[in-house]
């Protein structure tokens, strides 16, 4: 069972609002979109974009991530 | 008086339809030693969200009608000597750049997931860790991180080169450094009529990693492969 | 310490980390031992002195960072032993950092060119 289980899976997204913020994403300059300072709620899941752009469900930079995830 | 730049375009002598740019400014069209440049005058404002649409939307726009594009990001603000001076000193760089670009877009893969035959854990982490203990992880990441993140960087590189082979125009990976995890970002360049195919075979190499997850988005214009803010420096209010 | 010949890069200088326990013990007292404050004039001799002295604390402080992510890795240390060592190294590069911001000297500053062997840090 992976870790990972609140993140999509697998098949593309249509909502208009995760193209908005895929769109922020191209647009944006990577370090001006850190968690916490973009969020968008696409059903019921709220997506944020950390430094490196990667999609994660919940407020959590990927320092986080992998703090909490990775057993190291 | 300024200028904001939103790309480089080839064979563009005109934009049908235009839409409104940042600020709500009119989008204009510059050649400058035969290469257009699609720009608003500006004198400084505050970006708001919708200026990041706005910015998107002239790209796009330009995307479609253009032989071929190089997008800026968000917040390129020049004077027009510095630009007419850039064009003119980078102009076989631009038109490198044109071509290789040229019928493509832009595709990302973002994943996460745990690398296959991963090392073990040097630290169970049943129990939350101290802060001597989290103070050594960290350090141990510090030292070995560029190491392992050339090292998920090759191997995803790799796997896609298998997973897609030719289809891949280009490519640029950006992964977090860990020699458990993979969490990454690929953007790969793509011919348009070819994305069908794309699509279909990450949709195969997908399915062979139930354990990971995934998310595929495109096509979009080139950003990732556009290579000219590099000369610029930092973009206004960006650090 | 050994040095290679060929290389005189390759320095790959050891301290005995096999007692951990009387390690870290040795790890705090140096700690302890430092001062909070060195009260030298700005522009003073001294502080060139200083300044040579923090540079090698320094070095050898990253070297014991360095073993001690290696004997974490090795996986012969406890959990117990492994926070501990943690906990020491914390301090010690804490009390560095208090008595470089003193002088105003940050990793730059301190790091000395030793010509052919490169530099220090």
């Amino acid at each position: 069972m992976s870790d990972f289980d609140q993140i999509i899976v697998g098949e593309e997204w249509d909502s208009s609002d995760l193209s908005l913020l895929e769109t922020l994403d191209h647009v944006l300059n990577r370090g001006l979109v850190i968690a916490g300072e973009i969020t968008i709620s696409v059903a019921d899941i709220d997506l944020i974009f950390i430094g490196l752009n990667v999609l994660v469900s919940s407020v959590e930079t990927a320092h986080e991530v992998l703090r909490k995830r990775e057993t190291e | 008086m300024k200028l904001y730049t939103y790309c480089f375009a080839e064979s563009l002598n005109g934009l049908n339809n235009p839409p409104r740019g940042v600020s709500g400014a009119p989008v204009r069209l510059l050649k400058i030693d035969g290469i257009a440049v699609l720009a608003s005058i500006t004198n400084g404002f505050r970006p708001t969200q919708n200026d990041f649409i706005a910015h998107a939307a002239v790209v796009r726009s330009v995307f479609k009608q253009a032989k071929s594009i190089l997008p800026f990001r968000f917040g390129q603000i020049l004077t027009e000597p510095h630009l007419r001076n850039y064009v003119s000193r980078h102009r076989q760089a631009i038109k490198a750049n044109f071509a290789h670009l040229r019928g493509c877009a832009e595709m990302n893969v973002r994943m996460i997931g745990t690398r296959e035959n991963a090392p073990p854990p040097i630290v169970n982490t049943d129990k939350p860790v101290g802060p001597g203990t989290r103070f050594l992880l960290d350090k141990r990441r510090e030292f070995r991180g560029d190491e392992w993140q050339a090292a998920r960087r090759a191997e995803l590189s790799e796997w896609f080169t298998e997973k897609l082979g030719q289809l891949k125009r280009d490519e640029k990976i950006n992964v977090i450094p860990s020699d458990r995890i993979i969490i990454a970002r690929a953007d790969h360049l793509i011919e348009r009529g070819r994305i069908p195919d794309y699509r279909a075979k990450m949709a195969g190499a997908i399915e062979e990693r139930p354990e990971w997850r995934f998310m595929v988005s495109g096509p979009w214009p080139p950003y990732s492969f556009a290579n000219i803010e590099l000369e610029f420096g930092s973009q206004f209010g960006v650090s | 310490m050994t040095f290679s010949p060929e290389n005189p890069q390759s320095v790959e200088p050891e301290v005995d980390t096999s007692h951990v326990e009387e390690f870290v013990e040795q790890l705090r007292c140096v700690t302890d031992t430092l001062p909070s404050r060195i009260n030298i004039d700005a522009a003073s001799v001294e502080q060139g002195l200083a300044k040579l002295v923090l540079t090698l604390i320094e070095f050898i402080r990253r070297l014991l960072e360095k073993q001690a992510v290696r004997r974490m890795e090795g996986g012969d240390l406890s959990p117990e032993q492994i926070e501990e060592l943690g906990l020491a190294l914390m301090k010690l590069e804490a009390k560095l950092q208090e008595l470089k911001s003193q002088f105003g000297l940050d990793d730059e500053d301190l790091n000395l060119d030793l010509g052919p062997i490169g530099r220090l840090i």
